[in-house]
């Protein structure tokens, strides 16, 4: 049976709505079921989308659910670039970044606002003269500083669990841990 | 010397002026808006050595000033003049300008980013702008060392500029087809293919003048010539559809038409006091008539130009005087006078 709604998908989920002691059985496929509106039972919509509870209990036990979302979210606004100080929650605030190691420092965070705002995240124009031959040689000599593997290894993390390997996730997030850490170590020093 | 909006061997058309942007930063340094104000000046003064020297081999005597010491007035007409942006009015730290004699090329120093170049004009179309520019961003590129990134491109203080850090708009002159019901549907269409249409002067419910400046939304994944391209097909395409409605208005309400260009050279012609919304509104239907041959002058006039030279603070700049409400639209009043030929 089609949707009623969209009559494109394939209807999923049956619905029974009891108004005054009448009952109308309504027939949806959960793309539509969400974006309806179940008045008090709005939070049940979200129920309808198939991969959550299966996904939300794994990355439960890994630490990464829902749980944490609230205190992931303030450690990523408290994330600073340590060339200018910015940190995640000024450029959320101001829309501004500090300085170019920004880009390097936020990469992940950045990369979804980018795809929103311009449709891409890869430049594909003009180049500096010369950066291309000095860039690969550069990236063959020179080893990859630390914000720039955190940034790299975060990528692969959210790769990880986006595939739900969680074993290698787990090894990511402790190698990003550890990297932050020296961060730190080293800033305190100075 | 004649400052590009001054001049006056152009036809009168739809489009009105052209302009490109890039916004460039300094590798290995913080952007602008992150630095205490010492750290500011040295910065400004670390570009000043590195960027002007270049300035004064292009041939042509550059003016530069830092905009932090201009008075108010001085910022505000370089804005109004489409010189500076907003930000570069407000902001009271070290910043530099230089600007070549038509107005035509400047360089913002230690801005929002380190570098803003500009080319403005109203005779050279978007894709004879590019070269120019870019040859000017190389020269540039060859004193300092760009922050650029493999993935990202030009790093901005914005992520709205970031990857070509480029801006390409055009504004054009649409009295007619702004009228239309449809108009602001149209505009919302052109969002969706990255394309930003607002109005040049004005406020937020209404529009002074009938110009609105067609600019690309994105910078990153498009390269300077598609983003130029994308801007130029979506003005020349407002400009076709305005051309088509002038045209099926001149046929079916020529009277109407003509009588309104006539009154409204009276107006400017004669009137005592203009508030800016009457100057504009005025002189834009002056500036369709003239399109449409519809009244002549006796010589040519850069109508945008006078459009320019009417705004507040430039109208004060040029009487030198503090002038408010009615003593300044008595000024706009006698300014447009002064300067508006005879009928010809």
């Amino acid at each position: 049976m089609l949707c009623e709604r969209c009559k494109i998908r394939e209807a999923n989920i049956r619905y029974t709505e009891v108004v005054g002691g009448v009952a109308t059985e309504h027939n949806l496929c959960s793309h539509c079921a969400k974006e309806i509106d179940f008045g008090q039972y709005t939070g049940l919509a979200s129920l309808f989308d198939s991969e959550y509870p299966i996904g939300k209990i794994l990355s439960q036990l890994l630490g990464l659910g829902d749980g944490r979302e609230k205190e992931q979210a303030e450690e990523m606004a408290s994330l600073v670039c340590p060339t200018c100080k910015t940190t995640y929650g000024d450029f959320v605030n101001n829309s501004q970044f500090g300085c170019p190691d920004c880009y390097h420092m936020f990469d992940l965070l950045i990369s979804d606002k980018l795809k929103q705002l311009h449709g891409s995240d890869t430049h594909t124009g003009k180049r500096p003269a010369g950066f291309c031959q000095g860039e690969e040689e550069d990236v063959l000599e020179k080893p990859l500083s630390d914000i720039e593997q955190i940034g790299i290894l975060r990528s692969k993390l959210k790769e990880a669990v986006e595939e739900e390997d969680y074993e290698a996730a787990a090894g990511y997030r402790d190698a990003i841990h550890a990297l932050e850490g020296k961060l730190a170590e080293g800033r305190d020093e100075r | 010397m004649t400052r590009w909006f001054e001049e006056t061997d152009q036809m009168y058309d739809v489009f009105v002026l052209n302009r490109l942007r890039l916004v460039r930063n300094v590798e290995g340094h913080v952007f602008p808006s992150r630095l205490s104000h010492e750290e500011r000046s040295e910065m400004l003064a670390f570009l000043e050595e590195k960027v002007l020297p270049l300035m004064a081999e292009d041939g042509q005597p550059y003016a530069y000033c830092h905009l932090n010491e201009l008075d108010a007035d001085h910022r505000n007409a370089l804005y109004e003049r489409r010189v500076i942006n907003h930000s570069r009015v407000e902001d009271k730290e070290p910043a530099g300008l230089a600007l070549s004699p038509d107005e035509a090329v400047s360089l913002v120093l230690n801005g929002e980013d380190h570098l803003r170049l500009q080319l403005l004009s109203s005779s050279q179309s978007l894709e004879n702008l590019w070269p120019v520019l870019s040859e000017l961003d190389d020269e540039v590129g060859e004193r300092v060392s760009y922050a650029f990134d493999q993935k990202y491109g030009y790093l901005t203080s914005f992520l709205t500029n970031v990857g070509t850090g480029l801006r390409a708009s055009v504004v054009v002159h649409l009295p007619m087809l702004s009228h239309g019901s449809q108009f602001r549907k149209l505009i919302q269409e052109y969002s969706r293919f990255g394309i930003s249409i607002k109005g040049l002067a004005g406020d937020s419910n209404e529009n002074y003048g009938g110009l609105y400046e067609v600019k690309n939304q994105k910078t990153l994944g498009q390269t300077e010539e598609e983003l130029i391209g994308l801007v130029s097909q979506a003005a020349g395409q407002l400009a076709a559809q305005e051309r088509k409605v002038k045209s099926l208005a001149l046929r079916s309400h020529h009277l109407q038409l003509e009588d309104e260009v006539y009154k409204s050279y009276g107006v400017l012609k004669y009137a005592r006091k203009l508030s800016y919304k009457e100057g504009m509104t005025y002189l834009s239907q002056l500036r369709l008539g003239l399109c449409e041959n519809l009244i002549k002058l006796e010589r040519p006039v850069n109508l945008f130009g006078l459009m320019l030279h009417i705004r507040p603070a430039n109208l004060r700049l040029n009487r030198a005087e503090d002038l408010e409400g009615d003593a300044l639209d008595e000024a706009r009043a006698q300014y447009i006078r002064q300067n508006l030929p005879r009928l010809g």
